[in-house]
Parts: structure tokens; C-alpha cells; sequence
């Protein structure tokens, strides 16, 4: 066969054609291995289409000034930004070791829900621990300040002690 | 109707030709990428939380954020897929079975046409304009200056860190030798608008490229590329990588022959879909990272 009849990209789009017809061939035949799927749990949620973030949402640039400064062998780097949330990422030497964002919780009302109730406070704000890795203040009852552990030698102490060195009463004051 | 973040992620493979090539490069960021594949298990990874309820939580949110279509990771995840073309898809896809075999590559030789140094640059440099645009469309734009952009850029670790790493070495020394970066950025500055639009790579992601016409993102093109070839350039040299190296290290799962280069460029293209595979593990880690911190 002549193949310079074919172009580079007619064969391109051959070749992988045929052998994933060989595979069809091959998955066909061991159809009876299959096992059953299990359900999946996040079935409701996929389903709903309500707007993840809500339109009065502070965009998340307003909140970059209120993170706190590093040093001391501590570095922050921006994350992400976008209308509701603003991340940095606390690096020692080259190493994440933790998380700090501020979220309004106007887009999630659960959030700030769950400070209802609690006890603690944390430079003079409700504070909630969630999970093993987070700590969390409210901020005139809608923004949300977290530090998130992402390695096991940043503690619950060391969350705690960043959370303070955030400007949570500039926070408040956001509009 | 969009696939389900929690299905591209659960339905990662965890072997096959793709996963196979990049685990070639782990010489190149030693450490920096173990497949993490699974929705669940992406979150317990990210977060170090095991409570079922509380995944539950942030898997919820998570899938909130991905479906709402205004918060760019769908046009993320669209843009890593079309860039790695259709027939490589098909074709990681047909070889998938093959795991754990040596794939003859001399086999395939034949059936492959290696792209011209012009088509390949333009690859090159597209792939990494995608790689800022999904950055964006993921990420936003964080900090408050434009030095804060940079250093989120330069922070780049994990399966980010081995996508660059892959384009570096499947994109740049294979196809195009060692002095790629000046090839291709050569190759870019003399470039013609036409020749973009007669780019199928570049016409399958265009409408997401800035610059407005395509003689602005031609501009846009060559900027973001002098702006990174600083980076790839000391990314190389700093590992002294060759292409003899990334051959060497490929020929643990695929049988090559040295002196057909350029045909092995060819291969990798039409067998792997590397920006698919690690940009939905990338997607997913901050979008998983942005769920815990909101709930």
C-alpha cells in the first residue's frame, strides 16, 4: 500500500481508531468481570443548579490586605482569588505547611451557621475547630478567617496563633 | 452536559501509557507526583481529614463550585482536554490495555508522522499559553500585583510541577533537540497569523486565547513565551537534561531507538494526554482546597 496517499493527520486520526476498535473488541469480552457500581453519593448534589456563589458576594480582592504578613523563615503566596474567596498559601522554606483564607459566608450560610453556639473565641471573635486541620473565626457575622494544617508539624496552636495575626478587625469593617 | 468532576477524577487511570511516560520524568522533579486518582481520596489527600462526613462536606461544595459554570474550572478542565488532541485521547485510550507490557514503539514507527519544527513550536508555545489561561480560569488572578502573579507561577509543585516537566521534555528536547527554547521561540517571532489559524491545535482553543484577533494573540502568544522561556531555560539546565536522558528513562516501558527522535516526539503526542491527566488532578486539588476553606 502506498501510504503517502495518506496525510499526516488522516493517519493521526486512524491508527488510534483502529486500535481503540480493537480495545472495544478486547472490553467486550470481559464484560462478565464487571463488578456492580456502587451508588453515588454525591447524586443530589449534582443535580442541583443553584449559583455557587451569591451575586452580593465582597469580591475576594478586598480581602487580600487583612492576611498576614510572613516571615521569620515564613513565606505567603496568593493562591487564588476570586468573588467571595481569597487563599495564600503559608510555605516554610519550600514546603506548604498551611492554608489561610477568607470566605464570605453569604454564598454558604452553613458556614456560618456552625459558629453558633460556640464558646471560644479567638482574638475576640467565635472561633470553631472542623476536623483534625482547621480553625476558623467569624467576622461580623459573615466573613470567615481559616488556617488549614497541611503538614502534621503545624498544630492546632500554631493555627490558633496565625488566626490572631490576621487584621480581623479591619476584616470587620469590609462592606 | 458537562461529566461530573467526582467521575473525571474517580475514572483517572492509574496505569496505561500516559501515567507510564510521566512516571519516566520523576527523574526530572523527583518526588513532586504519585497519580493521586479518586475523588474521595484526592480530598483525604489534600486535607488530611478522614471523617466521612466531613469529605462528604467538602466533596458537596466542591461539586457546587465546578458545576456553577461562571467560576472558570469548567473552561479549565476544556481547555486541558482540547489541547491534548482528540487522537490522543483515542489513542491512550486504545493502548490503555497494554499496561505493564513493553510497548514496541518500532511497531508502531510506521503509522507515525513526525510534525515539522514549525508545527511543533507552535504546539509548544500554545500549550503554555493554555497553561496560563487555565491557571487564571482556576486560580483567578491571586494577590494584588502583578509580582504576586509571578510567584504564585514560581511556587508551581506536584502534578503541576510534572505537567511543565512533561512539556519540557515531550514537547521541547524530544521533538525539538536541546536548543528547543530558541528554536521555538525563532520559530514563534516569525510567525504569521495565518500560520496560527491554520494550526489545529490552535484553532481548537483559540476562542479562549486573548489578544481578540489572531494577530493580537499571535502577540500574546510570543509575550507569554519570552516570559517563561527564562524559567524553562534554567528548569534545564539546572537538571542537566538532555534528550538522551528522557530517552533513557523512557526506555523502561517503551522500546526506542535513538536516532528516531523525532518519531518518538510523534508517538508520545498521539499516545499520551498528559495536560488532560494532571490538569484534572490540579483542578481538583484546588478546587478541594477552596471547598474546606468554605465550608
Amino acid at each position: 500500500m502506498n501510504t503517502a496517499m495518506f496525510s499526516p493527520r488522516w493517519l493521526k486520526i486512524l491508527v488510534p481508531l483502529m486500535l481503540s476498535m480493537t480495545l472495544v473488541v478486547t472490553a467486550c469480552g470481559s464484560s462478565s468481570t464487571k463488578t456492580t457500581k456502587t451508588p453515588d453519593p454525591y447524586k443530589s448534589v449534582q443535580n442541583n443548579k443553584v449559583p455557587a456563589v451569591a451575586k452580593q458576594a465582597v469580591d475576594g480582592s478586598k480581602f487580600n490586605r487583612f492576611f498576614p504578613s510572613a516571615g521569620d523563615g515564613y513565606k505567603t503566596i496568593p493562591a487564588q482569588e476570586k468573588k467571595g474567596f481569597a487563599e495564600y498559601k503559608l510555605n516554610k522554606g519550600t514546603k506548604t505547611v498551611a492554608m489561610f483564607s477568607i470566605s464570605d459566608t453569604v454564598s454558604v450560610p452553613d458556614a456560618a451557621a456552625k459558629f453558633k453556639g460556640s464558646t471560644k473565641k479567638i482574638g475576640g471573635y467565635p472561633a470553631v475547630e472542623t476536623g483534625k486541620t482547621a480553625t476558623s473565626v467569624l467576622v461580623a457575622d459573615r466573613f470567615q478567617a481559616k488556617v488549614l494544617s497541611r503538614d502534621a508539624s503545624f498544630t492546632k496552636s500554631d493555627r490558633e496563633a496565625w488566626l490572631k495575626k490576621f487584621n480581623l478587625s479591619g476584616l470587620a469593617n469590609v462592606k | 452536559m458537562v461529566k461530573p468532576i467526582q467521575k473525571l477524577v474517580d475514572e483517572l487511570p492509574t496505569g496505561g501509557i500516559t501515567v507510564s511516560a510521566l512516571r519516566a520524568l520523576d527523574f526530572v522533579v523527583p518526588g513532586q507526583w504519585q497519580n493521586l486518582v479518586g475523588f474521595d481520596n484526592t480530598i483525604k489527600a489534600v486535607t488530611m481529614e478522614e471523617d466521612p462526613a466531613l469529605i462528604q462536606q467538602i466533596g458537596e461544595r466542591a461539586i457546587y463550585l465546578y458545576n456553577d459554570e461562571s467560576q472558570g474550572y469548567q473552561r479549565a478542565q476544556w481547555l486541558y482536554e482540547t489541547v491534548d488532541s482528540a487522537a490522543s485521547a483515542l489513542g491512550a485510550a486504545a493502548l490503555a490495555n497494554k499496561v505493564g507490557e513493553n510497548i514496541s514503539f518500532l511497531g508502531f514507527l510506521s503509522n507515525l508522522t513526525p510534525k515539522p519544527e514549525k508545527a511543533q513550536s507552535i504546539d509548544l508555545s500554545i500549550k503554555l499559553v493554555v497553561e496560563v489561561v487555565a491557571f487564571c480560569q482556576i486560580n483567578g488572578i491571586p494577590g494584588d500585583s502583578i509580582g504576586d502573579f509571578v510567584s504564585a507561577l514560581a511556587d508551581y509543585g506536584g502534578e503541576s510541577l510534572m505537567r511543565m516537566a512533561a512539556l519540557v521534555c515531550f514537547d521541547g528536547l524530544i521533538p525539538l533537540g536541546p536548543d528547543f527554547i530558541l528554536k521555538a521561540g525563532s520559530t514563534i517571532n516569525n510567525l504569521n497569523p495565518s500560520d496560527l489559524t491554520n494550526n489545529p491545535v490552535f484553532k481548537s482553543v483559540s476562542s479562549l486565547i486573548p489578544g481578540g484577533s489572531p494577530a493580537g494573540q499571535l502577540g500574546f502568544i510570543g509575550q507569554s513565551f519570552d516570559n517563561v522561556k527564562g524559567w524553562m531555560g534554567d528548569f534545564v539546565s539546572s537538571r542537566n537534561l538532555t534528550p538522551e536522558k528522557v530517552v533513557n528513562n523512557l526506555q523502561n516501558f517503551v522500546e526506542i531507538s535513538k536516532d528516531k527522535l523525532d518519531y518518538l516526539g510523534a508517538f508520545l503526542d498521539v499516545t499520551t494526554n498528559y495536560y488532560t491527566h494532571t490538569g484534572t488532578q490540579t483542578l481538583a486539588r484546588r478546587l478541594i482546597e477552596r471547598a474546606v476553606a468554605e465550608i
